[in-house]
């Protein structure tokens, strides 16, 4: 599933900077992983809101990940203020993994 | 297009109510293989002995309740996808069973059934009730239903009622409050105990955390049903028969149910590790489907025991002692060494790490323990294991001795690596 923006060339840097993000158990980043479903920039407000889903819900490495986006969507848009919505609507599952993800996990 | 929760923050178990559970187990893991190196001549004696007692109850309570009562308070958010109820009734929970648990084994250990050992079982069962409470609470308020909620929540019913019977069988010995000796109703408690609690528990968990570790497609809520079914059917079918009729042979049906569940659950493990993404399966899921194959062991030994029951008149104590043996610290051992350090260092590396999340190369949390420590455990482990099931069958001393050393070994290992884990400071790469 490609993310989902308003805003096309900051995404691309957007998706740079989350790709720095590593879910710690697989090892692969949020990104290729299909964790990030939207990236909305809000030019008035100066915020990005970043819609993204969790591999299960609940998960215990949640809180970690989501303060790992902000953080490194803040320092490529300093002037920004990252905000997250978590979704669990549609659930991540498998088909979500990019083709880079699915080779990565080949090779694990 | 995406329905928001409306939030950001995760509801995750904190810390504090888990990691004493593990530390708590560690150290009563470590004390049962003392007890079994120095209780070595006893294992050929008869399996109600105080000091074969004192071991299967360290290992049942200290070792693999705390651990399982710990690792489920952290997943309780995981499985009935919603938060803890309450953090103070876990530890309320921790304190009265750490406290129980050893009063309970040292009345055993010096057969004094007086006033540790009944303090100690009322301590105990007050912490099932604090746990149960909390369970049931968590799932009230999660709203959402799922088969894996089902599980535990039996499993902790059934704990419940192991402990209640347990507690009985120590009061008998001081008031006769049951028709017949304590030693007659040990079967219907440890069963109960077996099957209601560590079966439906850790396969409950199990079916949730396999396929999650694995990144399977594979998922089959009816199977899983179906195995929850059979556990619980042939349990009750156990209890019915094991009070209210004379003929052992009967005991064949529920553990047909049984031996049904176990293989289901085969096959559900045996698809999760087909279906997995990640091709790479590490050391840890290794040792826990191990744990998987190793259910299948105990119920051949069922089987042979309550064959051969008709021909002998009465129970071949050796293989009583060897199918303790191979539950405790075969199967439920296996299971809990594997998993440990699947779950352990998440929760290490949260407590140390989420602040620091996104503000440099953090470790990944399989490094914050040493694997070289894990695979030289894993050898000691089933080395010790096998060596000491063969002296058990084969009544030689210097086997069980030997067995006795490499799980104490064993033992050492994982408390080493799990206090590293528990020590970890924070380091950015």
């Amino acid at each position: 599933m490609s993310v989902i923006t308003n805003n096309k060339l900051k995404c691309t840097i957007a998706l740079a900077a989350l790709q720095q993000v590593e879910d710690p158990e697989i090892g692969l980043n949020i990104v290729d992983l299909g964790l990030v479903y939207r990236l909305d920039f809000d030019e008035p407000g100066m915020k990005i809101i970043c819609t993204m889903t969790l591999t299960t819900q609940f998960c215990p490495m949640g809180e970690s990940i989501t303060n790992a986006v902000k953080q490194n969507l803040q320092v490529s848009f300093p002037d920004y203020e990252p905000l997250i919505q978590l979704t669990f609507d549609p659930p991540w599952d498998h088909t979500l993994i990019s083709e880079a993800g699915q080779e990565f996990l080949n090779q694990l | 297009m995406f329905a928001t929760t409306g939030h950001t923050e995760t509801a995750t178990t904190n810390y504090k109510a888990v990691l004493p559970f593990y530390g708590y187990a560690a150290l009563a893991f470590l004390a049962a293989c003392i007890l079994l190196l120095f209780s070595a001549a006893d294992i050929s004696g008869h399996y109600f002995l105080p000091h074969n007692l004192a071991i299967i109850h360290t290992m049942a309570l200290g070792w693999g309740t705390m651990v399982i009562l710990g690792a489920s308070h952290q997943l309780i958010p995981v499985l009935i996808e919603g938060k803890l109820y309450s953090h103070r009734l876990a530890y309320i929970s921790f304190v009265l069973a750490a406290t129980g648990i050893p009063l309970l084994t040292y009345g055993f250990y010096v057969f004094d059934m007086g006033r540790p050992a009944q303090w100690g079982g009322i301590g105990i069962i007050a912490a099932i009730i604090a746990y149960g409470v909390n369970l049931a609470m968590s799932m009230v308020k999660s709203k959402h239903e799922n088969v894996h909620a089902f599980f535990v929540f039996t499993a902790a019913i059934w704990l419940l009622a192991t402990a209640i019977v347990g507690l009985l069988l120590v009061y008998n010995f001081t008031y006769p409050l049951l028709q017949q000796s304590s030693l007659a109703y040990l079967s219907l408690h440890a069963h109960i105990g077996i099957v209601g609690w560590f079966l439906l528990l850790i396969t409950g968990i199990g079916s949730r955390l396999i396929p999650m570790f694995l990144i399977s497609k594979y998922n089959d809520p009816k199977k899983l049903w179906w195995i929850y079914g059979l556990i619980n059917g042939g349990l009750l079918a156990f209890v019915f028969i094991f009070l209210y009729t004379e003929s052992r042979l009967l005991l064949l049906i529920p553990l047909l149910a049984l031996a049904s569940a176990i293989f289901l659950f085969g096959i559900f493990c045996y698809r999760s590790y087909r279906q997995r993404i990640r091709k790479k399966v590490d050391e840890q899921m290794k040792v826990s489907l191990l744990s998987a194959g190793m259910m299948f062991l105990p119920m051949a030994f069922l089987v042979i025991i309550i064959a051969l029951l008709p021909v002998s008149g009465i129970e071949n104590t050796r293989l009583v002692i060897a199918y303790g043996f191979i539950i405790f610290f075969g199967w439920i051992t296996a299971i809990i060494l594997g998993m440990t350090f699947k779950t352990l260092p998440f929760i290490v590396w949260n407590k140390v790490y989420h602040r620091l999340a996104g503000k440099g190369k953090t470790p990944n949390p399989k490094e914050l323990f040493s694997n070289i420590i894990f695979k030289w455990m894993a050898v000691a482990y089933i080395s010790g294991f096998v060596l000491f099931s063969a002296g058990i069958l084969l009544n030689f001393t210097w086997l069980l001795q030997t067995g006795a050393a490499l799980l104490l070994v064993t033992a050492f290992l994982y408390n080493w690596n799990v206090i590293k884990l528990l020590m970890h400071k924070p380091v950015l790469l």
